[in-house]
């Protein structure tokens, strides 16, 4: 017995291990097939741990019966019997949850129930085998289990049988439909249940008004009933709600969820039309300004997600790993439906093999959509073997129509997209008549807006989805791009384009604007030599002319032998010093904190250019700046240049002042250019100076402007 | 007498203890028989991916991101007491003590501005849309507007961080991402998840590789940023004197190559970059049919507007993205700079509207001529909205806006939106929400419903825990869904 005993023990602590290790991984466990079986066992072996245990609790109600020694084996043989049925029946019960579909709430109640049961009887086998004393101890932990065996049961009981089993034949609950409650509880009910229900009911009743129970409610409380009926003015409970928060009488308290304005008129509606608590949604007239409300009210509920049965099985997901391509994809609808669904993509790789192997899920093919791909008529004969397509699409395929025909055997199709194909009418209507067919697809066939008005009447249930765009007014054209980058070398080809065939583009490169008639329309690059400020615009029939394109185009001139900065450029903007000037790069017109750009506020833009020994002919120096009004950048007031042997024998060559802006302006990149006699000095000096106080529209007014330079070219 | 005997029953022997554990030991080792991966596989989740959890509504998305925050008061959401109370102070029981921005909360004054741009009711809807945004106005009856979009952000690098990944901090991976995780792509010789920028007119925000992060997802999964140049995949082209044949070749090299150094560190970044080079292989056959607008009829030219055919606009990625869409693409997503009006409002609101406004409505027209506007959700609108007040001088002709996170006006269209209609609402001065709120969480979890997969089942584990595009929180819309 002893030796017995002990290997039972062992046994069933093995099984308690087991199951808090399983219970760990829960999650992770995947069970072969003797082992579902197992778990299957589950409803049955419950019961052997259930008959022990109430059995042992009979035999230590009648313990004086027995003799001592022999009360004690028949205990310990039972709780021997109950540990281990209780530890198989958990084991068993958690192969059975992993396999099966059980609520999550109730299944791990059970689950935790069962394992601390199997748990508590082993407790009590090896207490009661090795401790003689302490009977009480033993009897109430006697008690705790069969309370254990309770609960576990009773949750085991509501996952088999679903809530409220035992009661329901006598608890009567119905749910609430337009048909069998009336408005006031479909509507009005839930928004007093959300927002007053907790201070007005019958444990609470503030203000003695109880809004829970139709009666009470009607009865009113302190002030008597809370409305007037068909005056939601008059009404005090409106009157409470409209009045300000801070009110001592505003409903609800400052601090409780306010009712939305939405809300409110819902209630002044519900009173306005004679606050009745019985009459039904359906007798309420069409358009009645409370039935609309309390519609989207309920129509605003949860909503559960539909599934849909199919008539079919699903294939292997062999089959569908078999299917997939890079060019054609099979997919089902979502996890665990059969539908199908299809694609064909590159029409390069199309192949009509590629189709034809969908035979073999011909049944469950539902969404099959070959946008695009070389399909012709006689392909259909093909796809209309798919006999529970639900959805396809041919639309820009080489279809023309005679062979829709083919598809009348698709009953269950209910959308087919044919735009951009050359179906007609005619063609088109030999499917009209499917009968689940609920939308076409026509834009861009050759059926025309008359014959689809003639289809929509012929067939009112389809509908017939046309060209949607039938705006004929002018539109103007996109701007012409320029090509180069950069700054131009002497004598290099401008050269424009247009990314619209047929369009026209004309140029100037004088700073005239040029027109759609008579200004030169560009055939090939045009040659330039010094920068010039080039103007363009595109035109093409049936179109407005495009804005007009403006761009200086820089052409790179002589290159000083060192540049020097008289002085410095603002800390914040202070590029690569003097060498940006010359360096052939150009800045963005919008990032100005980079190396490009020299920026200058506080100092004047001031500095020295020294050609060095053999000086070229020099007539021209033009400035490249940014001009960003917003960002407080405006062209020079003044620029001079200076000339000479060396920096300290200069004069003046010229001096101009620049005019300013009157009104704001879109950003962009400008040039000063600046013409005098030919000389051939050595030494320059450009002086730039700042706006010293921004005008009078301006946000920033009466503030320094800057002055951003990225490039000085000589020519 | 009995205390003696339990100590002793408590002082095990080592060999009974011994004995013990190798008994737990074995029921461990049995119990592990029934768990494969215990000991193999880390990281990663145990359920199917790749397929919706239920039957989707959308299979595909395009997101026109309006970067910067388009002011709600210029264009959806009709305020006609801010005209009517134009210069006077906002209320204090209206802005119940809210935070403002450094950029505002220095001001002595808070003016009330209404728009400046007219408003009229447009479709069977009667929806009110702004004079700026024509176009727009009339596919109204095909759009969703919710007006009581919130968020928690203020600034526009959390804000924007928030929309498009569901943390403020950034490193979580974005809404493209989680997509093209959960759902896979549905074209293989495409990026499931691609993005386009273009700048507008207004003053502008940055936008950043970070938006469109894989976080901490596979690398696959990143959004591919097209260029915005004429190449919009740069280095697409095999170069000159090289054929396809070559550069097939060269990538089964590559691969064994690539293989081996699997096969030693087992690194799976090597394998996705193999698949990545497998992937731009099949793009090459892929893309430039995409890319090329030229083939557009001139009806759909129109319909865009001519900007359309100059790469790198706002209308030309509309056009790519609806060529994207068809094509199988599952997010596209566009960005759109340039809304961020603290100032000038008057002068470039309506610049950056009539760059936005007539390819987006031209996006809703010819995706739903081609039948798919019911299986692609569109959505337009901005991080956050912006304030009643006037940030800055109130002129007769001209005011600005501060950011305003308590109530935004955004639009969703297309697969399983409830057409023509308008949810939530603010309150008269627009600045609270007074009905049916909507947690930039709760769109994250309605635009996955939308798809077919629970935001709360679509997880990912990485440092010890699962994560979720909505974190722990978010509401589908069951007010939205058609």
């Amino acid at each position: 017995m002893q030796r017995t005993a002990r290997i039972f023990i062992n046994l069933i602590f093995f099984f308690q291990v087991l199951l808090v290790f399983l219970l760990f991984f829960e999650e992770r466990i995947e069970l072969p097939g003797w082992l579902q079986v197992a778990g299957r066992l589950h409803p049955m072996v419950l019961h052997v741990p259930i008959g022990i245990l109430i059995l042992l609790f009979v035999f230590m109600m009648l313990r004086n019966t027995f003799r001592r020694r022999q009360f004690r084996k028949i205990v310990l043989i039972c709780l021997l019997l109950a540990a281990l049925s209780a530890s198989v029946t958990a084991l068993f019960g958690l192969f059975l949850s992993i396999n099966g579909d059980y609520g999550t709430d109730s299944l791990r109640q059970h689950i935790i129930s069962g394992v601390v049961l199997s748990m508590f009887t082993f407790f009590l086998l090896v207490w009661y085998k090795n401790v003689k004393k302490g009977e009480i101890v033993f009897y109430s932990s006697v008690v705790f289990t069969l309370l254990a065996l309770v609960f576990a049961g009773h949750t085991g009981s509501v996952l088999t049988h679903g809530e409220n089993f035992v009661l329901a034949p006598i608890a009567t609950e119905e749910t609430l439909t337009t048909d069998n409650a009336s408005l006031y509880q479909l509507a009005v009910m839930p928004v007093l249940e959300k927002k007053c229900f907790s201070c007005h009911n019958e444990s609470k009743a503030k203000g003695k008004l109880i809004m829970t129970s139709m009666t009470k409610f009607k009865a009113g409380g302190e002030h008597g009933r809370p409305w007037v009926e068909g005056n939601p003015d008059s009404s005090r409970m409106i009157q409470n709600l409209h009045l300000p928060l801070e009110h001592d009488d505003h409903m609800p308290p400052d601090g409780k969820p306010q009712l939305s304005t939405f809300e409110i008129s819902l209630l002044e509606a519900w009173i306005l039309a004679g606050a009745d608590f019985e009459k039904k949604m359906n007798d309420f007239a069409e358009g009645d300004t409370l039935k609309m409300l309390a519609t989207s009210v309920i129509n605003s509920r949860i909503k559960s997600v539909a599934t849909v049965v199919y008539p079919f099985n699903a294939v292997s997901s062999e089959v569908i790993g078999r299917m997939n391509t890079p060019f054609r994809t099979v997919f089902p609808l979502y996890q665990n439906s059969p539908a199908l669904h299809a694609d064909f993509f590159v029409k390069e790789s199309f192949q009509l093999s590629s189709l034809e192997q969908l035979k073999e899920i011909k049944d469950q093919l539902v969404v099959l959509n070959l946008s695009k791909m070389p399909v012709t008529d006689a392909n259909l004969s093909l796809i209309s073997q798919f006999k529970n397509l639900e959805k396809l699409n041919l639309n820009f395929t080489g279809i023309k129509g005679e062979g829709l025909i083919n598809l009348k055997s698709l009953t269950s199709l209910e959308s087919i997209s044919l735009s951009g194909t050359s179906v007609t009418k005619d063609a088109l209507t030999a499917i009209l008549s499917l009968p689940a067919l609920r939308e076409v697809f026509i834009w861009n066939t050759p059926i025309s807006e008359a014959e689809k008005t003639e289809l929509e009447k012929s067939f009112p249930k389809i509908e017939f989805i046309h060209t949607l765009f039938n705006d004929s007014s002018l539109l103007a054209l996109s701007k012409p791009i320029l090509i180069n980058e950069g700054i131009i070398r002497k004598g290099d080809f401008l050269q424009l384009k247009h990314t619209m065939p047929g369009v026209a583009i004309r140029y100037s490169l004088d700073g005239s604007n040029p027109d759609s008639i008579s200004s030169t329309t560009y055939d090939k690059p045009i040659p330039v030599w010094e920068t010039v400020k080039l103007k363009a615009l595109a035109c093409k029939e049936g179109w407005y002319c495009s804005d007009l394109l403006e761009i200086t185009c820089y052409v790179e001139g002589h290159t000083p032998a060192q540049v020097t900065l008289l002085k410095p450029a603002d800390k914040q903007y202070p590029g690569e010093g003097a060498s940006s000037l010359t360096d052939g790069r150009k800045g963005f017109t919008d990032v100005l904190k980079e190396p490009s750009w020299l920026g200058f506020r506080e100092n004047a833009f001031e500095a020295g250019f020294d050609f060095g020994s053999l000086p070229p002919s020099i007539s021209k120096i033009v400035l490249s700046y940014a001009d960003n009004l917003g960002g407080y950048i405006f062209p020079p007031t003044d620029v001079e240049v200076w000339g000479g042997k060396n920096a300290n024998e200069i004069k003046l060559i010229k001096a101009v002042k620049i005019e300013q802006p009157t009104a704001d302006r879109p950003q962009s990149m400008e040039a000063i250019g600046i013409s005098f006699d030919t000389t051939t000095y050595a030494y320059y000096k450009i002086v730039a100076k700042p706006l010293s106080k921004l005008p009078l529209w301006h946000g920033g007014k009466g503030q320094k402007g800057w002055f951003f330079v990225d490039e000085v070219f000589f020519y | 007498m009995s205390k003696d005997f339990i100590d002793h029953r408590f002082h095990l022997t080592r060999r009974h203890f011994l004995g013990k554990v190798s008994l737990g030991l074995g029921s461990v080792a049995l119990g592990s028989l029934l768990i494969p991966d215990l000991f193999s596989k880390s990281e990663g989740s145990t359920q199917a991916l790749g397929l919706p959890h239920f039957a989707p509504k959308a299979k595909r998305v395009i997101y026109l991101f309006q970067n910067g925050a388009p002011s709600q008061l210029e264009s959806f959401d009709y305020k006609p007491l801010l005209n009517k109370m134009a210069g006077e102070e906002l209320p204090a029981s209206i802005r119940m003590g809210q935070r403002l921005t450094g950029m505002t909360s220095g001001q002595a004054k808070f003016p009330l501005v209404g728009s400046h741009f007219k408003f009229n009711q447009y479709g069977k809807s009667g929806a009110w849309v702004s004079e700026i945004f024509p176009n727009i106005a009339k596919v109204v009856d095909d759009l969703c507007i919710v007006k009581s979009m919130h968020t928690e952000a203020i600034n526009h690098d959390p804000a924007l961080t928030f929309m498009q990944t569901g943390a403020q901090q950034g490193n979580r991976p974005s809404m493209g991402a989680w997509m093209s995780y959960g759902l896979g792509s549905e074209n293989k010789n495409l990026p499931a998840y691609c993005v386009l920028l273009s700048r507008g007119r207004g003053n502008g925000q940055g936008v950043y590789s970070k938006l469109w992060t894989n976080g901490f997802l596979d690398s696959v999964h990143q959004g591919v940023q097209f260029s915005s140049s004429e190449e919009r995949v740069l280095y697409l082209k095999d170069p000159d004197g090289r054929d396809r044949a070559d550069r097939r070749k060269m990538l089964d090299n590559l691969a064994q190559l690539n293989d081996l150094n699997y096969k030693e560190f087992g690194d799976p970044e090597i394998q996705t970059r193999v698949q990545q080079y497998e992937m731009a292989y099949r793009m090459q056959t892929a893309v430039p049919e995409l890319t090329d607008l030229t083939k557009e009829p001139d009806n759909i030219i129109k319909m865009y507007g001519a900007d359309c055919l100059v790469p790198g606009t706002y209308a030309a990625n509309c056009l790519l993205a609806r060529k994207l869409s068809e094509a199988g693409v599952r997010f596209v997503q566009l960005y759109h700079q340039g809304w961020d009006q603290h100032g000038n409002m008057t002068g470039e609101m309506p610049l950056q509207a009539q760059d936005v406004d007539r390819a987006t409505a031209a996006l809703i027209m010819d995706l739903k001529q081609r039948g798919l506007l019911d299986e692609t959700l569109v959505i337009w609108g901005g991080e956050f909205g912006r304030t009643n007040y006037c940030q800055g001088n109130l002129s007769k002709d001209n005011y600005g806006r501060d950011h305003h996170p308590r109530c935004y006006t955004i639009w969703m269209a297309g697969g399983g939106i409830k057409p023509g209609i308008v949810y939530g609402e603010s309150d008269e001065f627009g600045y609270n929400i007074v009905r049916d709120p909507v947690h930039v969480n709760d769109f994250h979890a309605t635009i996955l419903h939308l798809m077919g997969l629970n935001h709360e089942q679509l997880t990912y584990k990485h440092l010890g825990r699962r994560y979720r595009l909505t974190d722990v929180a978010g509401k589908v819309v069951e007010g939205i869904l058609a």
